[in-house]
């Protein structure tokens, strides 16, 4: 059974060392839903997912969790280093709906964290933020536009180098 | 023989309503119909077609797309469902046409009887300015601040000036408004501006009306309002109060009666408050009067709604009373029986709504499918939803889940068995605002009930981090399920990868079916 490293999905992924001594009882093994018991006591959780990926949700909260071999792991660690250079990023919508108000224009610096445009759905109006500083490279909406889940709202290029910066 | 007691019963007040809403409303509606021995027809979206209220009616018309405009926002369309079915009356529910006094003369112009107040009474009320200068006229304290819009351009200087003198912080409310939309606080009077222009985008999007009037923020406060029902004959009676302080984005998610930690006098103060509101204007309906309850016991008018709240039921568990059935019966001209002006509420009842929203994420809505789904059952417990199992959910409809009610013999009870059945409860898929909840029935402040509406930016805050004895467990679970027997789950439930959308799921599936 060794072998298998469990580790926390949301960033920095930390190492989890698995509850000793747990036991899960299908429920309904279709949908995921289970009893989870231990010494100190039991829950019902839903586990969904499968190979290295996981979601647990206990007490009302989704946890993820990747379950690995070493050679999944080396694999993984391959693909995240060619993966993380420091050139665009594609802000998209995460929900569809309609852009409402667009704070930022081609060219401007932000900041992390700045709200770049607004979008209306599911009723509520969602603001879209910088995920990390840089420049405005493109802003592929306008007011008014309705977009789908995943398409280009704002593309973030480098900042370029301050002179003498 | 017939199955039915129709026969056993006083005549039912109508022989067939038609529903104009879905979800758990439409259920909890039709349920109301059926007991009452009137027949039901329901109306449905493309999406909806194999939703529970159309399994649950008699009779189902299909009213257009999936677009709440395209259907249950659409007069027409639920009028001619109504005349096409031969319903004697329409019950509207909450949200939807609800309020759309447009839709409440369509219906009565039709020959059909609107389960609600006359078409007139949801003009005056619809707008919250005029209602709140109604209620000043009826002597009703509101919330200080302004009695006129708040026109004009934000920088201009007399604008500001009078905001100045109501005094900061303020709250930016849309005169068309509800659920919270276009509302904004302002603390500092630079910000004046911005927000002024915000709550106006909000609430022309929202409400097609981008009219903003202004009060001062009264903090802390509780929300406090008060159940009424009115009858075609004069007949009033406010059936309790419920403490609805637990809010986010100033949307309800908890609700309780009765109201903890509030006194006979101040009570009866509020339900007299609410009875003048509400003979400032003609209905025969249930009703709700909305007030803020500041820490002195002031009470200050917020608005109030002439239709079926989302938390009746903490009403109906209380007082015994089925606030649908009597929406019917009044409609129909029956009179409020004298036994209401005295009733006496027992217990305590808790209504806490499952939403499909990420607490840890400001409460966002998040977008999926249910994979898993498991409500409590058991004494005191009542479920009120549209799901029976694992389901899609159409983004284009409220991510309301399901509503969890309890009753107990009092509140520290209700609070034990509230989570108990959270205890009991599960659903997979998506994050809900479960965790949240179960969080709550454990928090001092509310278990004392001495909280207010800053509970959950005060004590939730961003929500506490993932306690490490819940990481070991999820790692266990997880570490088992992929060591067992059995490769992987279904698909349907394979194809979740954290750190995905269940948007990007969605796609992904669909890219796999086709």
């Amino acid at each position: 059974m060794s072998g298998f490293e469990t580790r926390l999905t949301a960033a920095p992924a930390e190492l989890v060392e698995p509850e000793p001594g747990v036991a899960l009882t299908w429920l309904d093994e279709a949908t995921g839903l289970g009893r989870l018991s231990w010494p100190g006591g039991s829950r019902l959780v839903v586990v969904e997912g499968g190979g290295t990926d996981w979601w647990v949700t206990l007490d009302g909260r989704r946890i993820g969790i990747s379950v690995q071999s070493w050679r999944e792991r080396v694999l993984a660690e391959a693909v995240v280093s060619a993966t993380s250079h420091g050139g665009p990023v594609d802000i998209s919508a995460t929900l569809p709906g309609m852009v409402v108000a667009i704070g930022v224009a081609e060219g401007d610096s932000v900041v992390e964290g700045q709200t770049l445009l607004t979008i209306e759905a599911m009723k509520m109006q969602n603001e879209v933020r910088a995920p990390r500083a840089g420049r405005v490279g493109q802003v592929a909406v306008v007011t008014g536009t309705a977009v789908a889940m995943g398409a280009l709202l704002v593309r973030l290029v480098e900042e370029e180098a301050a002179p003498g910066g | 023989m017939s199955l039915r007691t129709d026969a056993l019963l006083a005549a039912p007040p109508f022989r067939r309503v038609l529903v104009a809403n879905r979800g758990e409303i439409a259920v909890r509606i039709l349920r109301a119909c059926r007991e009452l021995g009137i027949e039901t027809v329901a109306v449905y979206s493309d999406v909806d077609a194999d939703a529970l209220h159309v399994a649950l009616a008699d009779h189902a018309e299909r009213i257009g797309e999936a677009a709440p405009r395209s259907s249950y926002l659409d007069i027409d369309a639920v009028v001619a469902a109504g005349l096409r079915s031969g319903a004697e009356a329409v019950h509207p529910g909450y949200g939807f046409v609800s309020e759309n006094a447009a839709f409440a003369r369509a219906v009565e112009t039709a020959g059909m009887v609107f389960v609600g107040p006359p078409a007139a009474t949801l003009e005056a009320l619809g707008n919250k300015l005029a209602a709140r200068r109604g209620a000043v006229a009826a002597g009703v304290p509101v919330v200080p601040g302004l009695t006129v819009a708040l026109d004009g351009d934000p920088s201009d200087p007399t604008l500001a000036d009078q905001v100045a003198d109501i005094g900061y912080p303020v709250m930016l409310k849309a005169a068309a408004g509800g659920g919270g939309r276009g509302m904004r606080r302002v603390d500092d009077p630079a910000d004046l501006a911005d927000a002024l222009a915000a709550a106006r985008r909000e609430a022309h999007s929202a409400f097609g009306d981008g009219t903003v009037y202004v009060e001062r923020l009264i903090s802390p406060a509780r929300h406090v309002e008060v159940q009424l029902l009115g009858d075609r004959h004069g007949g009033l009676v406010a059936l309790g109060e419920r403490d609805c302080s637990v809010q986010r984005r100033h949307q309800k998610l908890v609700e309780e009666s009765p109201a903890p930690g509030i006194d006979d006098a101040t009570r009866a103060a509020m339900f007299e408050s609410a009875r003048a509101v509400a003979r400032t204007v003609e209905f025969h309906n249930a009703a709700t009067v909305e007030f803020l309850l500041a820490a002195d016991g002031s009470h200050y008018f917020l608005e109030m709604n002439t239709r079926l709240q989302v938390e009746h039921g903490v009403t109906e568990l209380v007082t015994g009373i089925d606030l649908v059935a009597w929406q019917l019966r009044v409609a129909a001209g029956e009179r409020l029986p004298a036994s209401f002006e005295t009733l006496a509420p027992r217990g305590h009842a808790i209504e806490v709504r499952l939403y499909a929203e990420d607490p840890w994420n400001d409460f966002r809505p998040v977008a999926g499918d249910v994979t898993a789904w498991r409500m409590a059952e058991g004494p005191g417990i009542r479920v009120d939803t549209a799901l029976t199992g694992p389901a899609q959910l159409p983004p284009q409809y409220d991510p309301l889940l399901a509503k969890l009610l309890v009753h107990a013999d009092d509140r520290a009870a209700a609070i034990a068995r509230l989570r108990r059945a959270l205890d009991e409860t599960a659903i997979g898929g998506v994050q809900t605002d479960h965790g949240f909840l179960r969080w709550l029935t454990d928090d001092p402040a509310f278990a004392a009930g001495v909280h207010d509406t800053g509970l959950i930016p005060d004590r939730w805050g961003a929500g506490p981090a993932l306690p490490a004895a819940a990481a070991r467990l999820a790692a266990a679970a997880a570490r088992e399920v992929r060591l067992s027997a059995k490769t992987n789950l279904p698909p349907a439930v394979a194809l979740a990868r954290p750190g995905d959308s269940a948007w990007a799921r969605a796609a992904r599936r669909e890219a796999v079916d086709r």
